[in-house]
């Protein structure tokens, strides 16, 4: 915590109890509307994951790390997978990989729907946005449920592959929910992207440019939106996304609005991405098994992904046990957030913009607090 | 002495007086307790709140309310408003207590009296206002907009000094637009009157000739009630709930159906001044019934179409609201006073 401000400015505790902050405290100091700083207070979720994995050996590992980001499961679970298999020496088999690509994409569309409905809550006014953006995440839910047999935390990527094979039946129902879901996007354009009052309200608003985005580290569409190229799954191709055509999604305004239309835009990338591979997937075995009751061999090994919210790295230092010495998670939210603390600096920034800004960046704080 | 005849006459001619008496009495209360009074008043809240929260929950894909009541949970506002009757009141230990009680009760009856200068018949008004119902109920709406202030100010929180600023930033950027709007209507009509301003839409209602004003008005009672995109002070996203937060009980629910008073109370200005107030044909067997009738009517449209909005628009900031009001509905009020100034000069023959 930084020394007590001066008489003139007024310091509010945005948060915890608070209809818009989420799980953690925001010490905004303001000049009447003017913000000043904003403190980013975290800890409030700490669960101390990191710790917990020590304890667990690799195949259990894939339970708690899924628990830092619960909209975006498969993603998170997987940086901690490729990890180990990257310490193990193991190459999961062809289709294995498109089953995971699948999968991760379906989590990052519905990380995506359920940041843009929050986005467009913080504008302001009822949340009907909100609550169409959650039902339209039921059919993908329930194809998940199809395939890995529940609806949010899966645990379904193992070392080695994943844990049970893709139901071919379901491709059909699988291709007709992407078209459904399609139609839905322009609904949400209509219907949001081009409202003047929301384009009145989030445009020109907390601009970060591509060298302060690049200085302060800011992480995943929001640093793509600020017209910096830089995605995991372009740049370091890992399991089937090399084989797959996509184009990353980038914006030159790097304001508010561009931070919500830049996951938009994602969201029609993803819908491409799994018709691909779900056209494309091979046949033949899903998994090499990986024994738990083994001990892993002794060194370190570092894996990322492209998670919902941006880079999502584990490193993993192995002692010879039967689990990890120490499991070390970089997590995107907490990026973000430092970019935020720093955004008064580089531009004004008034009381009523906050939570346009801070949703902009679509946070997680368990993902921060870990 | 009296004979018996005498007697009953005397008696009998004094009960003709005193009911003659009562039944005046309450032909001229029947405004203050019916329509547009006290149980006109609490209906209309009643009703707009529950028809809100069905009409919006559907909008959001929801059910509403579908428990108290059976046909579409009718009864849900009375069941909320006997629960929050048995609240506590809890009074932060740094507030001033005076101001603070005052406040929310001071606001629903500012803008109740006001509504006792609308016509809702032609002899149907509580108070005229000795022929200046239009400067005064403007003159009594305006002391809402303090409420606010001291309530934001006695709750001694950081969230209701930063709502009570605002609210009073709102009421500047949107009253003078209002009143200009209505001046505009006032020179058409020739008279401050609300009857004889209604009166002299027979021809045309004020919407046509004063289409600017209307569109002025319709924006300012958005500001003015707290609507969406105009909710600023009570923004629920950026300030908890502005200069509510700190209420609790009964004191809350008096806020609360004092937002729904005051969007009567200016939707029946609104009504009046342009919509031709209770004029409309006679469909519905008396000319008294059908001039309540059209003002229900009318009401309705207005109501539904507010509500409406809050569906889809975000909130404006507050910079942006007060830029609207300054830089947009304060010329196009004047040019609706310049507009009735040449229909009054060369086209009296239009109203």
């Amino acid at each position: 915590m930084s020394e007590e401000p001066s008489k003139r400015v007024m310091r509010i505790s945005w948060g915890p109890q608070h209809p818009m902050s989420g799980q953690i405290r925001i010490l905004v100091d303001t000049d009447g509307e003017r913000v000043l700083n904003i403190i980013p207070d975290l800890g409030f979720t700490h669960r101390a994951i990191e710790k917990i994995l020590e304890n667990r050996n690799v195949v259990q590992g894939v339970v708690p790390v899924e628990r830092m980001v619960m909209v975006d499961t498969a993603n998170n679970a997987l940086a901690y997978v490729r990890a180990v298999e990257e310490l193990l020496g193991i190459e999961p088999p062809k289709r294995a990989q498109y089953i995971r690509v699948i999968i991760c994409e379906v989590c990052r569309i519905l990380s995506h729907l359920y940041g843009f409905g929050l986005g467009a809550e913080s504008g302001g006014g009822y949340p009907a946005v909100f609550l169409w953006s959650t039902a339209d995440r039921e059919p993908f839910l329930d194809l998940m449920e199809r395939i890995t047999g529940t609806r949010w935390s899966y645990s379904f990527f193992v070392p080695g592959g994943v844990y049970r094979d893709f139901p071919d039946k379901i491709k059909d129902k699988f291709l007709k929910t992407l078209s459904y879901f399609e139609k839905r996007l322009e609904t949400y354009r209509r219907a949001w992207f081009e409202n003047k009052i929301f384009e009145a309200r989030a445009k020109n608003v907390g601009v970060l440019k591509p060298e302060d985005a690049i200085r302060l580290g800011a992480a995943g569409p929001s640093l793509r939106s600020s017209g910096v190229s830089l995605d995991v799954r372009k740049n370091e191709p890992y399991e089937a996304y090399d084989e797959i055509d996509f184009k990353v999604v980038t914006l030159p305004e790097g304001d508010s609005y561009a931070r919500l239309f830049a996951r938009y835009l994602e969201m029609v990338e993803s819908v491409k991405i799994i018709r691909q591979a779900i056209e494309n997937m091979p046949s033949g075995p899903y998994r090499k098994s990986v024994s738990p009751f083994k001990r892993l061999p002794k060194g370190e090994a570092y894996a990322r992904v492209e998670a919902a919210r941006g880079e999502l790295g584990v490193h993993i230092i192995s002692d010879g046990g039967f689990k990890p010495y120490r499991v070390k998670i970089t997590s995107p939210t907490l990026r973000n957030l430092y970019v935020l603390s720093q955004l008064p600096k580089i531009s004004d920034i008034l009381l009523a913009d906050l939570p346009v800004i801070m949703y902009s960046f679509d946070p997680w704080y368990l993902d921060a607090d870990r | 002495m009296y004979t018996l005849n005498e007697i009953i006459g005397s008696l009998t001619k004094f009960i003709g007086n005193l009911w003659q008496f009562i039944f005046q009495m309450c032909m001229s209360l029947a405004p203050v307790l019916f329509i547009p009074g006290l149980t006109f008043i609490l209906l209309f809240v009643t009703v707009v709140i529950w028809f809100e929260r069905k009409y919006l929950a559907h909008a959001m894909l929801r059910m509403g309310p579908v428990y108290a009541g059976r046909v579409f949970g009718w009864l849900q506002c009375i069941a909320d408003f006997l629960k929050i009757l048995t609240k506590e009141i809890i009074v932060p230990s740094d507030a001033d207590k005076t101001l603070y009680y005052l406040a929310p009760i001071l606001l629903p009856i500012v803008d109740g009296l006001a509504i006792a200068f609308i016509p809702v018949a032609p002899d149907w008004v509580i108070f005229r206002g000795f022929g200046y119902g239009l400067p005064l109920f403007l003159a009594i709406v305006s002391l809402g907009p303090l409420c606010p202030l001291i309530a934001g100010w006695a709750a001694n929180n950081k969230y209701t000094v930063i709502g009570s600023l605002r609210a009073a930033y709102m009421c500047i950027a949107a009253e003078i637009p209002l009143l200009l709007s209505a001046a505009g209507i006032a020179i058409l009509a020739g008279s401050f009157d609300l009857v004889d301003i209604v009166e002299a839409q027979s021809k045309m209602w004020f919407i046509i000739p004063g289409f600017l004003g209307a569109l002025v008005f319709f924006i300012g009672i958005l500001a003015e009630a707290e609507r969406t995109p105009f909710d600023i002070s009570v923004a629920e996203q950026e300030i908890v709930f502005g200069w509510r937060t700190e209420y609790s009980g009964i004191l809350f629910m008096l806020t609360m159906m004092a937002e729904y008073i005051s969007l009567l109370a200016w939707e029946l200005l609104f009504i009046t001044l342009f919509l031709g107030g209770y004029k409309g044909p006679v469909i519905f067997g008396s000319p008294f019934i059908s001039n309540i009738a059209w003002v229900l009517i009318k009401l309705g449209i207005l109501t539904a179409i507010i509500i409406l909005l809050r569906t889809v628009f975000p909130r404006f900031r507050l910079d942006q609201a007060i830029k609207i009001g300054w830089r947009y509905l304060i010329p196009l009020a004047i040019a609706n006073i310049y507009i009735a100034i040449i229909i009054k000069l060369f086209f009296p023959f239009v109203v």
